[in-house]
């Protein structure tokens, strides 16, 4: 168990944050760029110091500022810290990287079965700067492991790389840590990277743990405003007192009033995006972009569509709990009648 | 076309480097060369050059590698200041240096009272030779080693400590490694500068003589053609150590290459 609680002094604000990751669990960090992600690991890691704050793993006190004081340095941590640069000792061969640790003395067997699983069985006499970027990745998490951390932590890891790599790597990542009953952390600003990875989902901005859950209980049910903007709700309609947040996915063709809320709009712009389109739809005084299987028909006539199950927030951004949608929905009605 | 502009560019400005030596070569005569260095105690002061070189060397390793290695990873404070203490001695001329190690070591200075306690003296001696050798090559080790530690990424540093090595670990199976290529090259330029080494050393350390001022005792006492073959002699001698660290740069590069 992963047990962090800190604060951190950057230039620009603090960063705060409390997080618990167990044995064996995955947890995305996500957050936009200079929220505080990687400040968060390297705190955990000991490479900064934070102001207030206690990180424990496995039962041991890594930071305490409160008495007694601890601080234990980096090395005896046992802390395993994979940034984008996969930081590969250039001077020394594959296998001399993946037995760097004073604690990896793998046998020949327990080397070559490593290497196997992580696909570098062919390059354990190669140097680093003949690698790949996916390759140069692989070294360096079987570092990690016969460095038998204690726990993993992974900023942005993947950044640079080609998205079906990107995938290998994680789907190969999270089998490794269930099979090594680790806590592991993924630092990274690409949704899609932190759903494919985590059983949980933090958000963080300006150094402030926003939100934190299940990633299908994040992205459908932001805390905020501001957690939904930042998980890719592109468009907020006014909708009585409350404002409803429209994520381009969660958005199809047609008005199904039992699925979602209706919107009648004009469309403004379309364009290819994936295997579909991209469609910007002006809706009264709001203006919303939806991803629809079909091209949508760009004239001045109406277009219907429906936001699946939309989120709606507060004037002050907070988010608004279902029933208290409804009930304000029905009063929003009466007033009508 | 440019690719053989710039080739004709550099040969021309690596001639001109190198017409001093040219001319030497075009003014030595086998006959010159083997008198002077066949008289009685010629060669005294290629051995006194090569043995105060080394010392040199030796000195600077472990003095200035500490202090390089703090200033390329910005562990003193107010790093300007320090540096700027480094280049005084490099923008002094080298005389002046050595008029000024007379106030410093010399015989009267409470320095020299202690070193005439122990027995020795910096004036006209092998240490003051020394001294003078590491005060004219101190700033150009200290700068080449301290770029040669900027040079190590600092992640790598981090790295090798997060997988469990101490610091005195990492300096010694990263830091090092990495940095010694630019390290034999800082070296090698000071080799080449202690073995030059003459304005301080003329100051302070007129005996023994080494080469440098062998050449200048020769050309005062008997011309310039008995001084050239000294000058041939400390060419010989000094080259194969920088060049020595040119090749084994060249090829640690090659090996991290693959």
């Amino acid at each position: 168990m992963l047990d962090a609680d800190v604060e951190v002094d950057r230039r620009e604000f603090t960063v705060r944050a409390a997080l618990q990751v167990a044995a064996g669990e995955r947890l995305a960090l996500f957050g936009p760029s200079g929220a505080g992600k990687t400040t968060l690991l390297e705190a955990v890691a000991g490479l900064v110091q934070p102001r207030r704050g206690r990180i424990e793993l496995g039962g041991r006190v890594l930071t305490s500022t409160a008495s007694p004081v601890s601080v234990v340095p980096p090395w005896q941590r046992r802390v395993g810290l994979l940034r984008q640069n996969p930081g590969l000792f250039p001077h020394l061969s594959v296998r001399d990287n993946l037995c760097y640790a004073p604690t990896a003395s793998p046998s020949e067997v327990e080397l070559s079965e490593l290497a196997s699983v992580l696909g570098i069985e062919s390059l354990l006499s190669a140097m680093p700067a003949r690698l790949s970027g996916g390759q140069a990745h692989r070294v360096a998490l079987g570092r990690l492991l016969l460095a038998h951390c204690d726990t993993l932590l992974l900023d942005e890891p993947y950044a640079g790389l080609d998205v079906s790599l990107r995938r290998t790597l994680t789907d190969l990542v999270s089998s490794l840590v269930a099979e090594r009953s680790v806590p592991s952390i993924l630092v990274t600003h690409e949704l899609a990277d932190a759903q494919a990875f985590a059983d949980r989902l933090a958000v963080l901005d300006r150094g402030e743990l926003l939100q934190i859950g299940a990633p299908d209980e994040v992205v459908l049910h932001p805390a905020s405003r501001r957690v939904a903007e930042l998980i890719g709700y592109l468009g907020f309609v006014p909708s009585g007192e409350m404002v409803a947040g429209v994520h381009p996915e969660r958005v199809i063709a047609g008005g199904f009033s039992d699925r979602g809320l209706v919107l009648t709009g004009t469309v403004t712009a379309s364009r290819p995006a994936g295997a579909g389109w991209e469609a910007d739809l002006r809706t009264g005084e709001a203006a919303i972009t939806c991803r629809l299987p079909d091209k949508p028909p760009v004239s001045d006539g109406e277009f219907v569509v429906t936001v699946l199950d939309p989120p709606f927030f507060s004037s002050d951004g907070s988010a608004i709990a279902a029933a208290s949608v409804e009930s304000e929905q029905d009063t929003a009605e009466q007033v009508r009648r | 076309m440019s690719a053989w502009v710039s080739v004709v560019g550099a040969g021309v400005i690596w001639l001109a480097l190198l017409g001093p030596v040219i001319a030497l070569f075009t003014h030595l005569s086998a006959g010159a060369i083997a008198s002077a260095l066949t008289a009685p105690g010629a060669l005294d002061p290629l051995v006194t050059s090569v043995e105060s070189g080394l010392v040199t060397l030796c000195v600077l390793f472990v003095l200035c590698t500490p202090l390089a290695w703090n200033l390329a990873h910005g562990r003193l404070p107010f790093p300007r200041v320090w540096e700027a203490g480094v280049l005084c001695s490099l923008l002094l001329p080298p005389l002046v240096i050595g008029l000024l190690l007379v106030f410093l070591v010399g015989p009267y200075t409470p320095i020299g009272q202690v070193l005439a306690w122990m027995h020795q003296s910096a004036t006209n001696t092998f240490l003051a030779l020394v001294i003078a050798e590491v005060y004219e090559s101190a700033p150009y080790y200290v700068l080449g080693a301290q770029a040669a530690f900027a040079s190590v990424e600092p992640r790598l540093e981090q790295q090798a400590a997060l997988l469990g090595d101490r610091p005195r670990r990492v300096f010694r199976r990263v830091t090092l490694p990495l940095a010694a290529p630019g390290l034999a090259m800082a070296l090698s330029i000071a080799w080449a500068r202690a073995m030059g080494a003459f304005g301080a050393v003329i100051i302070i350390a007129y005996h023994p003589a080494g080469i440098p001022l062998q050449i200048y005792t020769t050309l005062q006492e008997t011309g310039l053609a008995s001084a050239l073959p000294y000058a041939l002699v400390l060419l010989v001698v000094a080259l194969p150590l920088p060049l020595a660290a040119y090749i084994w740069s060249a090829r640690a590069g090659r090996r991290r290459r693959g």
